[in-house]
């Protein structure tokens, strides 16, 4: 019994350093700019308490705010349409057996050990109007073709997600690999003698065996789509014309750019909100069956 | 039971994404600094320490650690009574590394800023040492020039050490006016002529980045000093007159105008300004308008600076161009001994010897009285002699707090997008100069 309690009292004492950290660095943080959301502060001088001023003036007369707040919402559903599922394809091409398939896992990988701010570079090259690759391609096949990918407000923030997907494939990818592997082989041999086909068999088998790999990867493809922010920084700064302004470039400018500190950490706490909206029903929704 | 584990696990998920979101969106520009020249870690403004040695904290750009670490290392070496530590962060990293330590009571003794809104923000807040009646003591106004010591006071207070004095002026490819018989313009007609012919020759006229906004608004701001005048286009800097007028709306007009004849380079518009050079070395470009650095950049790239010249855009008047300063600023809460130490410093980091040794990495001619370039910026001179002779107002994005000058970068996008009307640009403008009045 004695002997229980003092590892009991011995587990508590290692997970103690690792806690007063978290604590002090995370969680006090997180409730302090809760409390300065509140105030009207410029960094330095006085906090003038504004109570919900803040929240308030960003959704009724802030014009830039909502712009920003539409681009988050496009980039989340780009991401849970276009990356996850593309992953999805990529994982289940790779998880076949053929001649070369560890290069190609490597090879689609590869961009997300890519430092955010380089991936921004080298897609600037490419997206460049005048010698980019992508027009450069289209002149060298024949076609009268040029546009100003991330100049054009219309098109721009796809061009920026493109850029993002390039880099943003392989981690989702890497776990849906990891998902597939887990899935019995015996259960898929037993469908196809039931006389499933490989459609019925993908989705009726091997998607609800990766139910758990799916709300891992949807949760953090959610958060990574609402802290999007060092691809559009380097690639259009939020321009044109904010056109592919995200809410974290907008808190950035907000907290960094224009001293308004309670602004910037409203915004935050506004990102943090829609993020739980939208993540902790899906969570909850998907281990109601466990 | 099982609800309630439901339940925790829902809270323990919640909690993890919270910080994941928060702290995601703070990794990124200039994070890492480097301390070099002493042994102290301390990021913060230093202390006598018990060794009588007084230390003291000084943050910089990282594009100037080249030079400043000797310079530190021999200063630290000759002085055994100051240490000196000095941290280094990008262009952006050092802008939010200031208002962080600002906001938590731990800047530096010293650290690198331009003037303006930028320095202004840390004088106003009362960060900044008031270093008037040290001037006065020391006669500051023999040693710098009085253009410098201006550009770093706010309200009446001299918030800073003078480390350079920019002036923009237009640089053009000599060569390729030459080929074309082109002349350097003396009226704002003759220039929209040379605009002309060089775009019928299949040459960009001038070669500008929107990333950012800053580089297209050099541009811009000639273009309000052409149609508004000296004195209207000093009021609307300061704020004194609303920028939704008639004179504004002229100037953007002509600046839409430019946009839709091609005479920016072809996406221009979310370009990266250090591009701008490249356009301009191939000769896709003739004329770009930079400040005097830009003779250093053109040889340290490799470039045959015989071939630019500079003039003046007659924008009418005297033909007035764009200037702005840096400086370092020292810390409010300074010992004198510590202020002391900081000048010393200063002094030595621009002393003749380390400006000649290391002269690349300052903006030359340096903001003292009497301070010349070396003889190979050919063009420095002429620049420096135009500030002088036709006068000068501060460039627009340091006359404005950074989110008016934002709003202004946002019209400059939607015009040359074709999204805004002129008359919709000013008016645009005048709402954020009213918006941050009302602030």
């Amino acid at each position: 019994m004695k002997k229980k309690v003092n590892l009991k009292i011995g587990s508590y004492a290692f997970l103690m350093p690792a806690l007063i950290i978290y604590v002090s660095v995370i969680v006090i943080p997180v409730f302090y700019s809760l409390y300065i959301s509140l105030f009207k502060w410029n960094g330095i001088g006085a906090m003038e308490f504004v109570g919900l001023s803040n929240y308030i003036n960003l959704f009724l007369n802030d014009s830039i705010f909502l712009t920003a707040l539409k681009n988050n919402i496009i980039w989340i559903l780009l991401t849970l349409l276009v990356t996850m599922t593309t992953a999805l394809g990529l994982a289940v091409m790779l998880n076949k057996k053929f001649k070369g398939r560890t290069f190609f896992r490597g090879f689609f990988y590869f961009p997300c050990v890519i430092a955010p701010i380089a991936v921004s570079i080298i897609w600037r090259w490419i997206y460049n109007p005048s010698v980019g690759f992508i027009n450069e391609f289209a002149r060298l096949i024949g076609l009268d073709f040029s546009q100003s990918w991330l100049s054009d407000p219309k098109v721009s923030i796809y061009a920026v997600f493109v850029a993002a997907l390039w880099q943003a494939l392989g981690q989702p990818m890497i776990l849906f690999l990891a998902g597939l592997q887990g899935v019995s082989i015996e259960v898929l041999e037993a469908s196809l003698i039931d006389g499933a086909n490989g459609t019925k068999q993908f989705f009726l088998i091997t998607v609800p065996l990766l139910k758990e790999t799916f709300v891992i990867v949807i949760a953090t493809l959610i958060v990574a789509a609402m802290k999007v922010f060092d691809v559009v920084q380097g690639l259009t700064g939020g321009g044109p014309n904010n056109a592919t302004q995200m809410l974290s470039t907008y808190m950035y400018s907000q907290t960094f750019t224009y001293n308004n500190v309670g602004v910037g950490t409203a915004i935050s706490c506004i990102m943090v909100v829609i993020m739980m909206l939208v993540i902790v029903p899906y969570v909850s929704f998907t281990a109601k069956d466990d | 039971m099982l609800k309630l584990r439901k339940f925790i696990s829902l809270m323990l998920v919640s909690l993890m994404l919270v910080p994941l979101l928060l702290t995601g969106c703070g990794s990124g520009n200039g994070e890492t600094s480097k301390n070099v020249g002493g042994t102290g870690t301390s990021e913060t403004a230093g202390k006598t320490g018990t060794s009588g040695k007084t230390s003291i904290t000084f943050w910089n750009l990282s594009t100037r650690q080249e030079a400043l670490d000797p310079i530190v290392e021999a200063f630290n070496a000759a002085n055994d009574d100051v240490e000196v530590v000095v941290s280094y962060y990008d262009t952006d990293g050092i802008k939010d590394a200031c208002k962080v330590a600002a906001s938590s009571g731990t800047l530096p003794n010293m650290w690198f800023n331009w003037g303006g809104s930028l320095g202004g923000f840390y004088a106003d807040n009362g960060a900044t040492y008031d270093l008037t009646g040290y001037a006065e003591d020391n006669n500051w106004p023999d040693v710098f020039t009085s253009g410098s010591l201006d550009l770093c006071t706010f309200d009446g207070k001299l918030s800073g050490y003078p480390t350079a004095y920019n002036v923009l002026n237009v640089y053009y490819r000599k060569d390729i006016f030459e080929k074309y018989d082109l002349e350097v313009p003396k009226t704002f007609e003759e220039f929209e002529e040379v605009c002309a012919a060089l775009k019928e020759n299949g040459v960009t006229p001038i070669s500008t980045a929107g990333l950012n906004g800053w580089h297209v608004m050099r541009f811009v701001e000639l273009l309000v000093e052409y149609y508004a005048g000296e004195d209207l286009h000093d009021k609307l800097s300061a704020f004194d007159e609303s920028w939704d007028n008639q004179y504004v709306v002229q100037a953007l007009a002509k600046y839409q105008e430019f946009c839709e004849k091609g005479y920016f380079p072809e996406g221009f518009v979310t370009a990266n300004p250090d591009d701008t050079r490249l356009a301009m070395m191939t000769g896709e470009c003739a004329m770009d308008i930079q400040g005097q650095w830009y003779d250093g950049q053109i040889l340290s790239d490799g470039g045959d600076l015989s071939l630019f010249g500079t003039f003046a855009l007659p924008v009418g008047g005297t033909d007035r161009v764009s200037a702005f300063v840096e400086m370092a600023q020292f810390n409010a809460g300074n010992s004198d001994a510590e202020l002391e130490a900081c000048i010393r410093f200063m002094d030595y980091y621009l002393s003749d010897e380390n400006v000649e040794q290391y002269a690349d990495y300052y903006n030359l001619p340096l903001p003292k009285i009497g301070s010349e370039a070396s003889a190979e910026y050919i063009n420095i001179p002429d620049i420096m002699e135009t500030a002088e002779t036709n006068g000068t107002f501060t460039i627009t994005d340091q006359a404005f707090p950074a989110e008016v000058a934002d709003g202004l970068f946002n019209v400059q996008d939607a015009l040359a997008n074709g999204q805004m009307t002129p008359e919709e640009g000013a008016a645009a403008i005048g709402a954020a100069v009213e918006a941050y009045q009302n602030k």
